[in-house]
């Protein structure tokens, strides 16, 4: 049995804010012939979906410009959705839309339980089902046949390191001038060879340079950096012997080597604080969805990072909300800079208040001394008390008259302006090499809102 | 620092014909003879360069924005703003006026963080001079950095808009007269209807509509006789909404007996007899004659006797039949049971009328009148309740208020319903204490 969900939990689902228009305009009762669910109020559902009734599901026809009606079903408890619209969006207006209705409580069980169209899909779901959280490892079964595996990975990391180093030089070498002219493929190739060499992490970062040639005036000088550093990880995962243990868990995490949440959570000891939730930012990543949740201890001044997944499309539940106060036990990764964490105990959850918020000369000093430990850092928690201005470039600027630019990707920044009016707020954002992300601003009433 | 600068175009050139700087920065080890490979060196000479510019990265210098001027009136409540985000994302955008004259009449104002979203909702669909009040300074503040928004700036639209400006601006002109002094705009139509062509006559009487009284219906008997169908068409429904117009007693005396009372309670039925054509003095008052000029075809005769209920004052009925609206509006009348609902539905909107408003919702509510051998309803039967839950007292929509629906209620009446139940909810909020916020 699923409880019913509010709308912003709904359009949170909406791949981009047209989806999320037209959905809302399209859910109407006039455009839906035919509605239903299941146990969404505990009504039993038919034979066929019985498993996936427990959970949840609803379905619908909806009349579009076909002449058909378009058949549109979700299972609530993935939540999976299947339409039979064209549409390359994912999820569409159509589930988007029937998702609504059934939010606003128009949508009604029906014990009769699904028709035939989606009572196969849904049994089908049912009949699969297991998911597993994407970057867990399972449970070794047989210790000596894991310990086996694990030693051929080093080979094959080894192996990879070697060949990301020469292709690196090769770039070096010939020079990166052509680098506009390549396509996708020329940076998907190296990273697919570095996914075959068990190092996700550096195929990541890999991927993550076909935009670089792209991104606007001094590219030249961010694809430079982009292989410098990469070499330096390259270095530093060939003598990670020689590294002290901190950074070699940094060098390790970043080549793609993950740790068991079980491991970490046991290993770590649990630190206990007041965690003021400054922001969040969900990026999608090779059709996975990572939010990316930071928080700053009340009573020790700690910065943390709670990572969560999910497949594209999917809801990630349970997130802490922006702007509150947890108390909370923490594990964090083991790092040269410890930043990632997870939540071992969770206590008591409050209203917060606005952080306080440092001059830019702090956030600055505090980046470099995170680099001196982790320089490949390139996400920094920042709350500083400033006020944005447009000139010479969108910028915020502090009592002390010192100013950072905002990051060119962040847009152009009108709601955090519109609370601003000019004067000093509070803002939390992500502090990276391009300049500020503003994630969150604190309103006159001191009530967090997101940017 | 020109040893970045170096490092970057020898990178561009590549170490196959360009030299490796070596980096002038003191404290900076060279790598030299750290690897025998140029392009390595290169490399590892950039690392340590590019950390070292992250790390000591200096602030810069922005000028300095002028304040924005305070705003003495509060924020709407945190409810009330949580759904203006909503209704800007798409839900009930069409109820976004009423929300924002709702604000203005309480003396709130919208948040600070919802103005881009509003000022560009409003920027090419219409209320601007009310999102400019309503927005009040920081809204003026953000139109001086953001040319899109200057529309909030123009304080009021000039006299020059009326004599010179396009059909827009005069629009706009004679709506903020109207809304200042009703009788000087009167006075501006009445000079200016001879010279405008028909369009322009239409609008006129469209900026009249949510204001009109006894003062207008001169000019509004006036344009029954005018030379284009539309302009007779607004004037007539315009003068069937006036309480106590002429053009209401018209109708009243034309729908004497038309209805009338069968059998016995409980099984009492209404019976219709429909007009048998449109005459010179129907035709007149707005009933147009139809395709077959008015000649007695069954379909003829439904949409006369509709139009004719639609522009009838209810008063009528309730007082020839001798009971309540909802007695009247839940009687069988046969085939004419739907045509009498969308009838009564046009005029409870167009005349503002609570009690047959509550009734016919309440009606459509447990069993929506349709033909029998139709199982969908026509966008036709629908539309006229669409109007009345926009119209209708928001009070309707509180808990308890109307019936509850039944199991065989329509998705489609269910919706209308729901747009009572927001309007209630949204108009409640903006009455909560906000203090608390």
């Amino acid at each position: 049995m699923t409880e019913r969900w509010d709308r912003t939990r709904v359009l949170a689902l909406a791949p981009d804010a047209p989806s999320q228009r037209t959905a809302q305009q399209l859910a109407s009762g006039r455009a839906w012939p035919l509605t239903g669910a299941a146990g969404a109020a505990g009504a039993a559902g038919g034979a066929g979906a019985a498993g996936a009734a427990e959970a949840g599901a609803v379905w619908g026809e909806c009349r579009g410009s076909a002449a058909a009606p378009y058949r549109t079903v979700v299972d609530l408890s993935g939540p999976a959705y299947r339409c039979s619209c064209p549409s390359r969006k994912f999820p569409c207006k159509h589930v988007l839309a029937l998702l609504l209705l059934w939010a606003d409580g128009t949508v009604r069980d029906d014990p009769g339980g699904p028709p035939d169209w989606a009572g196969t899909w849904l049994a089908a779901r049912a009949a699969r089902a297991s998911p597993a959280q994407p970057g867990e490892t399972a449970e070794p079964k047989d210790p000596r046949a894991a310990a086996r595996r694990a030693e051929q990975r080093e080979t094959r990391v080894a192996a990879g390191l070697a060949e990301l180093d020469r292709w690196l030089c090769d770039q070096a070498r010939q020079g990166l001038a052509a680098s506009q002219k390549h396509g996708y493929a020329h940076w998907d190739d190296i990273a697919a060879r570095m996914v075959d060499a068990q190092a996700p992490g550096l195929a990541e970062r890999l991927r993550a340079l076909a935009a670089v040639p792209h991104s606007g005036a001094g590219w030249d000088g961010r694809l430079l950096e982009e292989y410098a550093l990469l070499r330096l990880l390259v270095v530093a995962g060939r003598r990670q012997a020689e590294l002290p243990a901190p950074l070699r868990a940094t060098v390790r995490s970043r080549i793609g080597f993950s740790l068991r949440q079980a491991d970490v959570l046991a290993d770590g000891p649990p630190v206990r604080d007041r965690w003021q939730v400054l922001a969040r930012r969900d990026l999608e990543q090779e059709r996975i969805l990572v939010r990316r949740t930071w928080l700053r201890g009340a009573g020790t001044g700690r910065n943390a990072l709670l990572l969560a997944y999910a497949p594209a499309g999917g809801v990630i539940g349970d997130s802490l909300p922006v702007g509150a106060e947890a108390g909370a036990d923490l594990v964090f990764y083991p790092g040269a800079v410890p930043l990632r964490a997870l939540v071992k105990t969770r206590h008591e959850i409050s209203r917060g208040g606005p952080p306080a918020g440092a001059p830019i000369a702090g956030l600055l000093a505090g980046y470099a001394t995170a680099l001196a430990a982790d320089p490949w850092l390139e996400s920094w928690p920042a709350v500083l008390h400033v006020t944005p201005a447009r000139r010479p470039a969108l910028a915020v600027s502090d009592a002390a008259g010192d100013a950072v630019p905002l990051h060119p990707g962040a847009g152009d920044c009108w709601p955090l302006f519109a609370l601003s009016g000019g004067h000093p707020v509070t803002v939390a954002g992500e502090w990276t090499p391009r300049g500020l992300w503003p994630l969150t601003a604190w309103d006159e009433g001191g009530t967090a809102v997101p940017l | 620092m020109s040893t970045w600068a170096d490092l970057v175009t020898a990178s561009l050139i590549g170490t196959e014909r360009a030299g490796v700087p070596r980096p002038g920065l003191p404290g900076l080890p060279s790598l030299e003879g750290a690897s025998a490979d140029p392009a390595a060196l290169l490399l590892d000479r950039a690392a340590l360069l590019a950390t070292a510019r992250r790390a000591g990265r200096r602030p810069d210098h922005a000028e300095p924005l002028e304040a924005a001027a305070p705003d003495p009136r509060p924020a709407v409540s945190q409810a009330a703003a949580g759904r203006l985000a909503r209704m800007l994302g798409g839900e009930h955008q069409d109820l976004l006026v009423e929300w924002l004259t709702a604000v203005m009449a309480r003396g709130q104002r919208v948040p600070a963080r919802l103005l881009p979203p509003l000022l560009d909702w409003v920027r090419p669909h219409g209320p601007r001079r009310l999102v400019a009040e309503v927005a009040g300074t920081r809204a003026r503040w953000l139109a001086w950095l953001n040319p899109a928004w200057q529309f909030v700036l123009v304080e009021t639209v000039g006299d020059d808009a009326w004599r010179v400006g396009t059909t827009a601006d005069r629009r706009e002109y004679l709506a903020a007269l109207r809304a200042r002094d009703p009788g000087a705009a009167r006075d501006m139509v009445t000079r200016g209807w001879a010279m405008a062509g028909g369009g322009e006559r239409a609008m006129f009487l469209d900026v009249l509509e949510n204001s009109v009284g006894p003062e207008d219906e001169p000019l509004l008997e006036a344009a029954l006789d005018d030379g284009s169908e539309e302009v007779r068409g607004r004037a007539g429904y315009l003068l069937a909404r006036l309480p106590g117009s002429a053009l209401g007693r018209r109708m009243a005396e034309r729908a004497a007996g038309r209805l009338r009372l069968e059998g016995e309670p409980p099984g009492l039925r209404l019976a219709v007899f429909p007009p048998a054509k449109a005459d010179a003095g129907m035709r007149r008052d707005g009933i147009p004659p139809g395709p077959t000029g008015g000649r007695a075809g069954p379909a003829d005769q439904a949409r006369l006797m509709l139009e004719l209920v639609a522009r009838t004052p209810l008063g009528t009925w309730t007082r020839e039949l001798g009971l309540t609206a909802a007695r009247i509006v839940a009687l069988p009348a046969g085939p004419w049971t739907p045509v009498l609902f969308i009838g009564w539905s046009r005029a409870a909107a167009g005349q503002g009328d609570a009690e047959w408003t509550a009734a016919l919702i309440n009606r459509a509510l447990t069993s929506l009148p349709v033909p029998a051998d139709t199982s969908r309803y026509s966008p036709a039967e629908l539309q006229p309740l669409w109007r009345l839950v926009r119209r209708a007292e928001p009070a309707l929509g509180a808990p308890g208020a109307l019936a509850t629906p039944g199991p065989d209620t329509p998705l489609a009446v269910r919706d209308a319903i729901g747009v009572l139940r927001f309007r209630y909810d949204m108009l409640k909020e903006l009455d909560d204490d906000h203090s608390a916020s």
